[in-house]
């Protein structure tokens, strides 16, 4: 019987250190840590982003774009644990990049040029297109316009002017 | 008949000035006029607006034609947190001699103290911008001069602070002898053309001091950078010349004294790098010239990454770095040529001023560093001194390629 007691609380200790080893997104220093991508120090907590690695190492970025670049021209994706992104209208709260919604407005830019922000779901995405406007999007169309605009041509930027 | 319009064409051509000097309206808090709106929307085109002391709590404050707005003894306009201040539309404008106190703040509106949309030809000067979300914004403007500004802001948390002088799409702006300090960027530029930036000091900004994105051309120089959350960056832009600036007192994980990313065809000359965590550190950026700079108490005066080729280091001092330069690869495709180091410890027996032994500036221990961040807690022991001293006589980790064939024996005036 305390042999039994014994077993199911180690089991749980043993489950909730899993827990805890579960990578997961780590705070961003804002205003000290740099991105990955594109060297630039992160400020905009509406926008910075990360990648956490199997190791539950947090790659930061100041963008959605510089993270769907990170994500392009990975060399070792299979390491990457899980992407993630800041829901634009509750800046405290990650939302897995795969599954945010995206919304490409003109009116409200991003730090690195290509005016990306990410939502929790489609209705508050739909609401705020409605005020700026704009496209609403998926991670796979962000990952093409960074292809398109940024890594096809070369040059960062060039291409974005208006 | 024909005489008559042309004699009254004459009497248009000679009273238009005229009338324009005598359209001068004055605002004053007891006078008839006690608002700047009011009086702006009185104004004649190319008129004046002279404004007296006092405080006047106006907001989105419209000048959408050629006008003159003028304030006598500084008065203060006070936005009281709401939107814009002044928004400015019209060519040829000239808004001089203002306090401007708080604007509003937004997530998604760059409220700004003076905002500049497609309005060409106009001045800005002497203004004093206070608790301001972003100072001066130019968007989409050619040929402005904003000058003798002090912007100023006291938000620690980047997420509310804009920037100081914004410029968005503009064509050869003028930006001289502002100061800017509290803001997230003193001064911004996204996809600017040709801006001359000089005089300024930019200080205790949250971000940069000055920040380049995607402009090209232009120059900036005679400016002072001074303890900015991560000093100054110039990304993506090609052809800037930056010169006889002081980059200082920029510390921190990942400041730098001036960060180069993707820049190309560049020149970095006249410059004074003191007391950053790194002087200059390069990615990716091709073609710069940097001659004739000092560095002096920096940790890592350059750090240049492998990605940055064909840059020439020429007759720069590099004084009492605690490392001179760090780079991430054993391959070399840069040029250091004629440089002073005080930690040269060669001689020169022909008395020509150049020493007659080779410089090396990265040390074993740098590349230690680079590879693994920790052991930087070694540095200053005994047994790092002997594998540097070690590595400069044969070097094996260090680049082969990387060194100064010809070292000053004294530093360069």
């Amino acid at each position: 019987m305390i042999f039994r007691i014994f077993l199911t609380i180690s089991a749980a200790v043993y489950l909730i250190i899993l827990a805890g080893c579960e990578p997961k997104p780590q705070p961003i220093n804002y205003g000290s840590d740099g991105c990955e991508y594109c060297r630039m120090t992160i400020t905009e907590p509406g926008f910075g982003s990360q990648a956490v690695n199997n190791q539950g190492r947090a790659y930061k970025f100041d963008s959605v774009e510089c993270m769907a670049a990170f994500d392009l021209t990975n060399e070792n994706p299979e390491n990457i644990h899980s992407k993630w992104v800041p829901n634009f209208l509750n800046r405290d709260e990650w939302v897995e990049a795969n599954k945010a919604v995206y919304l490409q407005s003109e009116n409200l830019r991003s730090p690195m040029g290509l005016s990306l922000s990410a939502y929790a779901d489609r209705e508050s995405a739909e609401e705020m297109r409605q005020e700026h406007g704009g496209e609403i999007i998926g991670y796979d169309q962000v990952k093409q316009i960074v292809e398109r605009e940024w890594l096809s041509n070369g040059n960062i930027g060039q291409h974005t002017h208006h | 008949m024909f005489a008559i319009k042309k004699h009254i064409i004459l009497a248009i051509l000679f009273l238009t000035p005229l009338s324009s000097i005598f359209a001068q309206i004055t605002v004053s808090p007891e006078g008839p006029i006690s608002s700047i709106k009011e009086a702006v929307e009185q104004a004649a085109h190319g008129g004046h607006v002279i404004v007296k002391p006092g405080t006047y709590v106006e907001h989105d404050i419209i000048i959408d034609k050629k006008l003159t707005l003028e304030g006598t003894d500084q008065p203060t306009i006070d936005g009281n947190e709401e939107g814009f201040i002044m928004i400015i539309t019209a060519d040829s404008v000239t808004v001089s001699g203002f306090n401007i106190i708080n604007t509003g703040r937004s997530y998604t509106k760059d409220f700004a103290a003076i905002m500049l949309e497609k309005a060409n030809d106009f001045v800005i000067e002497n203004n004093r911008l206070d608790n301001v979300f972003f100072g001066i914004y130019l968007a989409e403007t050619e040929r402005g001069v904003v000058q003798n500004n002090t912007i100023q802001a006291y938000d620690k948390r980047e997420a509310s602070s804009g920037n100081g002088i914004h410029l968005w799409n503009v064509k050869n702006p003028k930006i001289s002898n502002n100061h800017v300090m509290g803001m997230r960027d003193g001064i911004y530029l996204e996809f600017v053309d040709d801006a001359e930036i000089t005089g300024n000091i930019s200080n205790d900004n949250n971000r940069y001091g000055l920040h380049y994105m995607f402009s090209d051309g232009g120059r900036y120089y005679d400016n002072v950078f001074r303890r900015n959350g991560a000093g100054v960056a110039v990304m993506y832009s090609d052809n800037v010349d930056m010169m006889n600036n002081l980059f200082e007192h920029n510390w921190g994980s990942s400041a730098y004294g001036l960060l180069l990313k993707d820049i190309n065809h560049s020149k970095i000359e006249g410059n004074r790098f003191y007391r950053n965590t790194v002087g200059i550190y390069s990615e990716g950026s091709n073609h710069v010239h940097i001659h004739r700079n000092d560095f002096e108490l920096n940790g890592w005066a350059v750090n240049i990454k492998s990605n940055s080729m064909r840059n020439r280091f020429t007759e720069n001092n590099f004084i009492e770095n605690s490392f001179d330069v760090r780079t991430d690869s054993p391959r070399n495709n840069n040029e250091f040529d004629g440089n002073y180091w005080s930690h040269y410890e060669g001689y020169d027996l022909e008395g020509n001023g150049i020493g007659d032994v080779p410089y090396r500036p990265v040390s074993l221990f740098s590349m230690i560093i680079e590879r693994q961040p920790e052991s930087l807690i070694l540095l200053r022991s005994m047994f790092i001194r002997l594998l540097d001293t070690a590595e400069r006589i044969m070097p094996v980790l260090t680049p082969k390629t990387l060194y100064d064939e010809n070292p000053k024996m004294n530093r360069i005036s």
